[in-house]
């Protein structure tokens, strides 16, 4: 839980979100999304939880600065979650950085290479 | 009825559970103010900023300050 408190000061609350589904593709969109979070952009959240219509993450999506949906291929399930809640979102899809669902060994190198050029975008 | 203020005892919310109070009090409602302080449980309820209002566990607002009538609407709405 990064800067939660909206008592003061400047706090920008980014909360990033992954599909993390079964594929190679999901994988690296739940890493990537972890690497940004120990990184300091964003407090990361259950895109489930969203999905599943639970208050507290609904709440949150809609107060937070800046929602960050992570999908690992063009299926899109976070974007069409977001999307039917009628909640803002920035989007990315890791299949977009050159990586093939399926195919791409999902290594440190990769994790890092995405979340640089998604944490330089959001 | 159970209003829970969530938040770890910031001063806005402090000022939220005030609100909440001059709310039930303005429309005459019959409910129960509890404090979640606790960030595990805030956490389990999703809260991801504070403070945060839910209504017999239903999380309305996370990261705002509501003012008396906001909330009132929302103890209407949960009746």
């Amino acid at each position: 839980m990064g800067c939660t408190c909206s008592c003061g000061g400047d706090c920008t609350v980014n909360l990033l979100y992954a599909c993390s589904g079964a594929a190679n593709t999901g994988l690296l969109a739940d890493q990537v999304a972890r690497t940004l979070a120990s990184d300091g952009k964003g407090s990361m959240t259950c895109l489930a939880a969203v999905g599943a219509d639970l208050s507290g993450f609904l709440a949150s999506a809609r107060s937070a600065d800046k929602n960050v949906v992570i999908d690992g291929c063009k299926v899109a399930c976070g974007a069409k979650i977001f999307t039917e809640k009628g909640l803002p979102f920035e989007h990315y899809i890791t299949t977009d950085f050159g990586v093939l669902k399926g195919q791409t060994p999902i290594t440190a190198e990769v994790i890092e290479t995405v979340a640089l050029q998604i944490g330089r975008m959001m | 009825m159970v209003i829970q203020i969530l938040g770890t005892g910031c001063p806005k919310c402090k000022a939220l559970e005030a609100n909440a109070r001059q709310a039930i009090e303005a429309g005459g409602i019959e409910a129960t103010i509890e404090k979640v302080t606790e960030i595990d449980r805030i956490m389990d309820m999703g809260v991801m900023m504070t403070p945060a209002l839910a209504i017999d566990g239903v999380v309305k607002s996370a990261g705002k300050l509501l003012n008396k009538d906001q909330i009132l609407a929302y103890v209407k709405e949960g009746k």
